[in-house]
């Protein structure tokens, strides 16, 4: 047999991106029509779920409340090479999601990306701009409550709201909330991350 | 505690040793647990970080293992070496590996008798390899080549078979015989995967037991997860059923002695919903399953 063959065949189907014809290796053309395919597709995506509820909880339970988790997750195991080393596997997921089309997302994503980073040891400042007041949007987050309609209704504004969310180890707690003309005096930089 | 059988704390004689995952983060389970087990079984790609473009040990995660001291033994088992691949390992497991090992001692480590990434691109899950004498030669040279580089003794896990298994020259149990016996590695039994192969392609395990050569088994798994759709996941959420314990006890009996821990495993995702007075509780069960 051809064993880099039968790999990329198979690496194929799990992602839905082999076309398999009655020309193909037998064993391939009966895992291409098997249940067992589907179900390792579904088992993937659940792996992906279960450690990302953890590793970036905030976000996870945003997506969650928004009704699109499923569908984010099996959009970034489709167009991200996805690493078997777990704890990569959030970075890669906010980053990815800092270009959702859903401005709520994206800060949500970013905030808890920045704040992973500076529990890491970071000593770098990230400042993020907000359409929404972060504070019921995180509390709400952290705590799986009903998100703020009021205010999620803003999100697919393109323009930055007036509050900003600056996330440095040297802050209690990591981060803190401001109001962006406020952050233009206190926090040098804050007109780049604008 | 001891690692090689001698009574524990003036109670029963212990006629296996017992270990756990511990992925780090959560220094109250770690204390938790450390009593009760003697080995701590550590995945380096759940104890590895991302800082910029660079995946390396946690600083953090180190130093709740320095402060273990000497409670238990540490067993390193990966997933990421991904030795099955046609075009070769995982540099970046063995990278990890050396820094670990460059600073704690390990009684072993072990991996999975599979392939996750070909060509780079990674499956997302674990495939079996297929069970030929092409892919026997492949396998037994990379773990010469790791015998090789480190002098600790190695031992390869029988995998979930997520789909159908190729139709190769070998059974499951001739093919990890094979393997065994050309390279002298070891064996990682894990029951909790044969049970999934049984549910879900109908697996021989009784067949499989007959088969194997247990004089190679080094270490036993038990783990427990959910089932989704008919299908039995590989996903270790949950605490172990008496089936699995029971297979473990067998195995422990064929292996007559050559086993040297039982290893509950759960993912640290599965913390949280099973809680530590639970994990704790199926330590002590475990171990009492092997004193009965």
């Amino acid at each position: 047999m051809d064993l880099a063959l039968h790999q990329r065949q198979l690496l194929g189907l799990f992602r839905s991106t082999c076309d398999v014809g009655q020309d193909d290796d037998a064993y391939i053309q009966t895992v291409a029509r098997s249940r067992d395919l589907r179900e390792g597709r579904r088992n993937i995506l659940l792996w992906r779920v279960w450690v990302l509820k953890r590793t970036c909880p905030l976000t996870f339970t945003l997506l969650r409340r928004r009704g699109i988790l499923e569908e984010s997750v099996a959009a970034f195991i489709s167009q991200q090479n996805i690493s078997p080393f777990r704890e990569t596997q959030a970075p890669v997921f906010l980053e990815w999601l800092g270009g959702h089309s859903d401005r709520l997302v994206a800060c949500v994503a970013g905030f808890e990306r920045a704040l992973t980073k500076v529990r890491q040891g970071d000593g770098e400042t990230h400042i993020l701009a907000w359409p929404v007041d972060p504070g019921p949007v995180l509390h709400s987050v952290a705590k799986d409550t009903a998100l703020p309609d009021e205010r999620t209704s803003l999100c697919d504004e393109r323009s930055g709201g007036p509050w900003a969310t600056v996330i440095s180890r040297d802050l209690p707690g990591g981060f803190e909330i401001v109001c962006r003309d406020e952050a233009e005096i206190a926090v040098p930089g804050l007109e780049a991350a604008q | 505690m001891t690692g090689d059988g001698t009574p524990v704390g003036g109670g029963a004689r212990v006629s296996m040793p017992i270990g756990v995952t511990y992925e780090g983060r959560d220094p109250a389970l770690l204390e938790r647990v450390l009593p009760l087990v003697d080995y701590i079984e550590v995945t380096l790609e759940t104890v590895a970080e991302v800082h910029g473009d660079e995946i390396r040990l946690s600083d953090e995660i180190m130093a709740e293992l320095d402060a273990m001291g000497d409670a238990a033994q540490i067993i390193v088992h990966g997933v990421g070496l991904s030795i099955g691949s046609h075009e070769g390992w995982s540099p970046t497991y063995l990278r990890l590996l050396d820094d670990f090992l460059d600073r704690f001692e390990v009684a072993w480590h072990g991996e999975h008798l599979g392939y996750t990434k070909v060509d780079g691109e990674h499956l997302g899950i674990m495939l079996a390899v297929p069970k030929t004498e092409q892919v026997l030669d492949m396998v037994c040279e990379r773990v010469e080549r790791i015998q090789n580089r480190y002098k600790i003794p190695f031992a390869l896990e029988n995998i979930v078979h997520v789909i159908p298994d190729y139709p190769g020259d070998y059974t499951e149990a001739a093919f990890l015989n094979a393997l065994t016996q050309r390279t002298g590695c070891g064996l990682i039994v894990d029951l909790y995967n044969l049970e999934c192969d049984a549910h879900n392609h109908g697996f021989d395990i009784p067949a499989f037991f007959d088969e194997l050569d247990f004089s190679a088994a080094r270490e036993l798994h038990v783990a427990c997860g959910v089932e989704d759709n008919g299908f039995l996941l590989d996903v270790h959420s949950q605490l172990t059923r008496e089936s699995t314990r029971d297979l473990a006890r067998e195995a422990a009996r064929r292996s007559a002695g050559s086993a040297r821990a039982a290893v509950y495993e759960f993912m640290p995702e599965a913390v949280p919903g099973l809680g530590h007075d639970a994990i704790a509780a199926e330590l002590i069960r475990l171990r009492q399953a092997f004193a009965d």
